[in-house]
């Protein structure tokens, strides 16, 4: 195997396209690991989305290494740098091997029966003085299927508090709403094998070759391959796959709607639309045109900073597609009018008639991950089963499925998101906070609010993690979580592949699965059911698996046939998969028949601008009945413009080697030494005009706050810093200049998706020339 | 033909809800949302009575001009400020609750007055106040859905707590 640091995505294997995409397997094991004595056990990779197939190599009761499964439909044997070499954390001697509780203000050891004891006291004393709104909970995008579908009956049948989400919010509440705006409900229509057979391929916002290493490979081999597919990208900063691109629009940050909305004017003044697609099967034509044919070309060069004829070659480029995929990421989801513009990528594929047939299809992916399952379980601003909280119907089925009076299943509102969920914090009507796998102090907007609202003492805050995170550190218990390798659970990708994680070592020390915890906690709580039976009926993972299947039959994301037994083995299996689909379901509406059917759908939709809730009534107005509807929105300007005083444009990303605050990747060392600080980005006439030179420090500044780092010239355009957002403190507690890009965002949440905007603020820049520590 | 006073209870009724707008947004700063959307549909409100100053000077009405907006350099300071002192109180959700159900009468006002306007334009036959009116319309209505959904949202966490 090459050095897949330098070579992150590893050799060409190029295919025609229609082709199979060749299998290449990637392989990592610890030096000295003789290939003979090493059990491998079935498993995926969790460190994004794509969740790649592999096998979890295992020595004398330790994880040793990793290898793709060559059999498995989404990476064909490949593995990315993360995936390769991120599973050492697992071994990492900090791992939290015991309960700490909160004693004289410092964290010590505990054992579990005191811990839990401890948090089932207080979760008591606040349902007695506040109620179960005054209970939070904020969970991961790295847990498993079970845990998340645990965390919801747990939450939002016993405890009954709406106050659960993940932080799949920050990831792909976006990617959610915009599907269930557009076809009804959440569920992604194509399939990876898409990438295979396209024409052309449009990227909005999305740095597939640092976010999704395993599926730039493949589109990588079909780019040098022959039947070269076409390629527009839309991206702020000149990234690899901006590099690859026939035209590369690199717009001003949070102008994505105006320029979504000058193509599809062109799409529309051209004649570039499947008119007997769009007049069969969706709704909303006429307004949409009427919306984009205020923008053409020259007015849309004028506010994204493009220039007007590379918009009309981009259109040109897709409106001669013959088979189009699409696909958007945090540039569209964490940006200003997130929603709103996911839709309008939407809306091109529609317009286009592209949808349900290979290589034909708009995918809005997701980040993490194990997002997809919290968002079917309902662990996050959706109710299990992707049903609709403003139905009765569907609230009544889930009370019956959990033997709940439907009254318990808080429905009149949405899930409350997180942004809200620490505003009740920060006001004080909310005193029990338990936040599972993620790490709020580093990966929230604004981070001194955050920091300050945690800090409270009136707020209770529990955390699980198999780390001390920075999160960690303003707990009042921490609880040692076992993790992926050594749990068994399922999770499901972005093109619905479930795939099967086996445990194959046990958890260091006293750390437990989530899933046991919750169970734990519901029993010591005394959470019942309307005949006073504890709440959850099951005791392991594989049985809750199948009481999901049920929860999930009849809707879309059906799991009723889906068994571990039946994920064993072979490749992952993409739901829906029913008695009449045992195999599992390759796209979603190939009968172009879409889940807008009010009684079917999981949303009524919303209102694009103002987020504005749609009801039953508004939604039947428009009779979508079984048509996509294509949403039409306005451009308004983002709410922090660049002035004097903050005179550039803020945006945030990742680089290949980290995945989210570093706590696993931070403990892989090719990963840390691949990219071991954080840095600034730069365009190069800024850095002319501001004197810096490549590797100078500066520090970048907005009314919020400001983080120091070295300079890296090139790359964004005019105007524009990037910084990634991976770098908290807890590895250099001592740091004396903040790193993690947070500091600087703002609290500003999109108004539909409420997915927190990471990607613009107004910053001013100035040169430090060398860190903080060498310059007293 | 009284079109001309149609036309002012118009003015009066956006030039209200955008001050309250703005008014509610700045004092509940601390609900980020309300902030920035406040502003917003403020805006929208100034463009609406752009919009009808077009077509206002026919029916012998002066053009007004929505209050402008301060900086956000100024209001961010103020929000820090108003978040560490207002923001910690339970009470500010009583005060929030009872300035959203004011603002959302303010909208509803300004949507009736649209709704009388596009009458008296249809009978008189002016289609292009008519259309304006309509496009304003549909704007002002969906400013006050907005408010029904924020409104249903926040009033369990502030009337069930404690
Ligand atoms: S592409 Fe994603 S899932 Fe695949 S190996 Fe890399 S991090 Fe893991």
């Amino acid at each position: 195997m090459s050095d897949r640091i330098a070579e992150v995505w590893g050799s060409r294997t190029s295919y025609p396209a229609g082709g199979d995409w060749p299998a290449r397997v990637d392989e990592f094991v610890e030096d000295g690991v003789e290939a003979g004595g090493v059990d491998w056990v079935q498993s995926a990779c969790v460190l994004c989305s794509n969740g790649c197939g592999m096998d979890i190599g295992v020595q004398d009761g330790r994880i040793v290494g990793v290898r793709g499964r060559s059999e498995d439909r989404v990476n064909h044997g490949r593995l990315g740098p993360k995936g390769l070499f991120g599973w050492q954390a697992n071994n990492s001697p900090d791992r939290l091997t015991t309960p700490l509780v909160r004693r004289d203000g410092e964290l010590k050891p505990a054992t579990w029966d005191d811990a839990m004891n401890l948090v089932v006291d207080r979760s008591r004393q606040v349902l007695t003085e506040q109620g179960p709104l005054g209970m939070g909970f904020y969970t991961s995008g790295q847990l498993f299927l079970e845990d998340y579908y645990t965390l919801a009956l747990m939450v939002r049948g016993g405890i009954g508090t709406p106050h659960l989400d993940g932080n799949t919010r920050l990831c792909t509440a976006t990617s959610d709403f915009a599907l269930k705006e557009t076809f009804g409900t959440d569920g992604a229509p194509g399939s990876l094998t898409d990438f295979d057979s396209c024409d052309t391929l449009f990227a909005v916002g999305h740095n597939m070759p640092e976010t999704h290493t395993v599926l730039w490979s493949r589109m990588l081999d079909r780019l040098q391959g022959p039947d070269r597919p076409k390629l527009v990208v839309v991206d702020p900063r000149r990234t690899r796959i901006a590099q690859e691109a026939d035209v590369h629009l690199a717009l001003r940050n949070g102008t994505n709607l105006a320029l979504l909305n000058g193509i599809q004017h062109e799409l529309i003044a051209n004649g570039w639309v499947d008119q007997k697609f769009v007049d069969a099967h969706t709704v909303g034509f006429e307004k949409l045109a009427s919306t984009v044919a205020a923008y053409p070309p020259e007015r849309v060069a004028e506010i994204c900073g493009v220039e007007a004829d590379d918009i009309r070659a981009a259109a040109r480029i897709i409106g001669a597609s013959e088979r189009l995929v699409s696909t958007c990421l945090q540039g569209v989801y964490q940006s200003h009018q997130a929603t709103a513009s996911a839709c309008q990528v939407n809306n091109i594929n529609l317009l286009r008639g592209m949808i349900g047939k290979p290589g034909a299809t708009v995918f809005q992916l997701n980040g993490q991950p194990t997002a997809q399952n919290t968002r079917e379980t309902g662990a996050n601003g959706d109710l299990t089963g992707m049903r609709n909280w403003q139905n009765p119907a569907h609230v009544e089925e889930l009370a019956k499925l959990w033997n709940l009076e439907p009254a318990q299943i808080p429905s009149w509102g949405p899930p409350t998101h997180i942004m809200q969920i620490l505003r009740y914090a920060e006001e004080g009507s909310i005193r029990f906070l338990w936040i599972t796998g993620t790490n709020p102090a580093v990966s929230l907007p604004e981070l001194h609010r955050i920091r300050s609202i945690l800090g409270q003492d009136r707020l209770f805050v529990v955390v699980s993690d198999p780390f001390l995170t920075e999160t960690a550190e303003f707990a009042d218990v921490v609880l040692p979580a076992a993790i992926w390798g050594e749990k068994t659970g399922t999770f499901t990708n972005h093109d619905r592949t479930v795939h099967l994680s086996e445990k194959a070592v046990d958890p260091p020390g006293e750390a437990r699965p989530d899933m046991e915890i919750f169970i734990d906690y519901a029993e010591r709580l005394g959470l019942k059911d309307k005949d006073g039976r504890p709440l959850i009926k099951w005791r392991t993972p594989e049985e809750c698996f199948a009481a999901f299947g049920e929860a999930t039959r009849g809707r879309p994301c059906d799991y009723s046939g889906l068994s571990y037994e039946k994920l064993r083995g072979g490749s992952g299996i993409q739901w829906p998969c029913t008695d009449e689909s045992p195999d599992g379901t390759e796209r979603l509406y190939s009968d172009h028949v879409f889940n807008t059917q009010t009684e079917y759908c999981e949303d009524y939709g919303h209102d694009l601008l103002t987020g504005a809730a749609h009801e039953r009534k508004d939604f039947t107005d428009q009779q979508a009945d079984g048509r996509a509807i294509l949403k039409a929105a306005e451009f308004s300007p983002p709410h922090e413009p660049p002035d004097d005083d903050y005179p550039m444009l803020f945006t945030t990303g990742r680089t290949a080697y980290h995945f989210h605050t570093r706590t696993k990747t931070r403990r892989a060392p090719q990963l840390q030494a691949a990219a071991p600080e954080a840095w600034v980005e730069l365009g190069t006439t800024d850095a002319e005009r501001l004197g810096v030179a490549e590797g100078d420090f500066v520090r970048v500044e907005s009314r919020r706050g400001y983080l120091e780092a070295k300079a890296r010239i090139g790359g964004v355009r005019e105007g524009v810093v990037f910084a990634p957002f991976h770098y908290g403190y807890w590895d250099k507690p001592d740091q004396k200049a903040p790193t993690a890009a947070n500091e600087l965002t703002s609290t500003e949440w999109d108004p539909v998706s409420k997915q927190p905007l990471f990607k613009v603020a107004a910053v001013r820049v100035t040169k430090t020339g060398r860190p903080v520590e060498e310059r007293s | 033909m009284k079109i001309d006073e149609a036309i002012q209870d118009v003015q009066r009724a956006e030039t209200e809800l955008a001050k309250r707008l703005r008014l509610t947004g700045e004092r509940h700063a601390v609900e980020h949302d309300l902030f920035h959307l406040g502003h917003t549909l403020a805006r929208k409100c100034g463009e609406h009575l752009d919009r009808l100053a077009t077509v206002a000077g026919k029916y012998g009405v002066q053009a007004e001009s929505a209050p402008a907006a301060e900086s956000p350099g100024l209001l961010e300071t103020a929000r820090h400020k108003a978040s560490e002192l207002l923001g910690r109180s339970e009470m500010t959700g009583m005060l929030l609750l009872r300035d959203l159900r004011e603002l959302y009468l303010r909208a509803q006002e300004a949507e009736i007055t649209w709704v009388i306007l596009m009458q008296a334009a249809k009978a008189c036959r002016d289609t292009e106040l008519l259309e304006i009116a309509t496009q304003c319309h549909s704007e002002t209505e969906l400013c006050g859905k907005w408010l029904r959904t924020r409104i249903k949202e926040t009033s369990p966490q502030v009337l069930a707590v404690g």
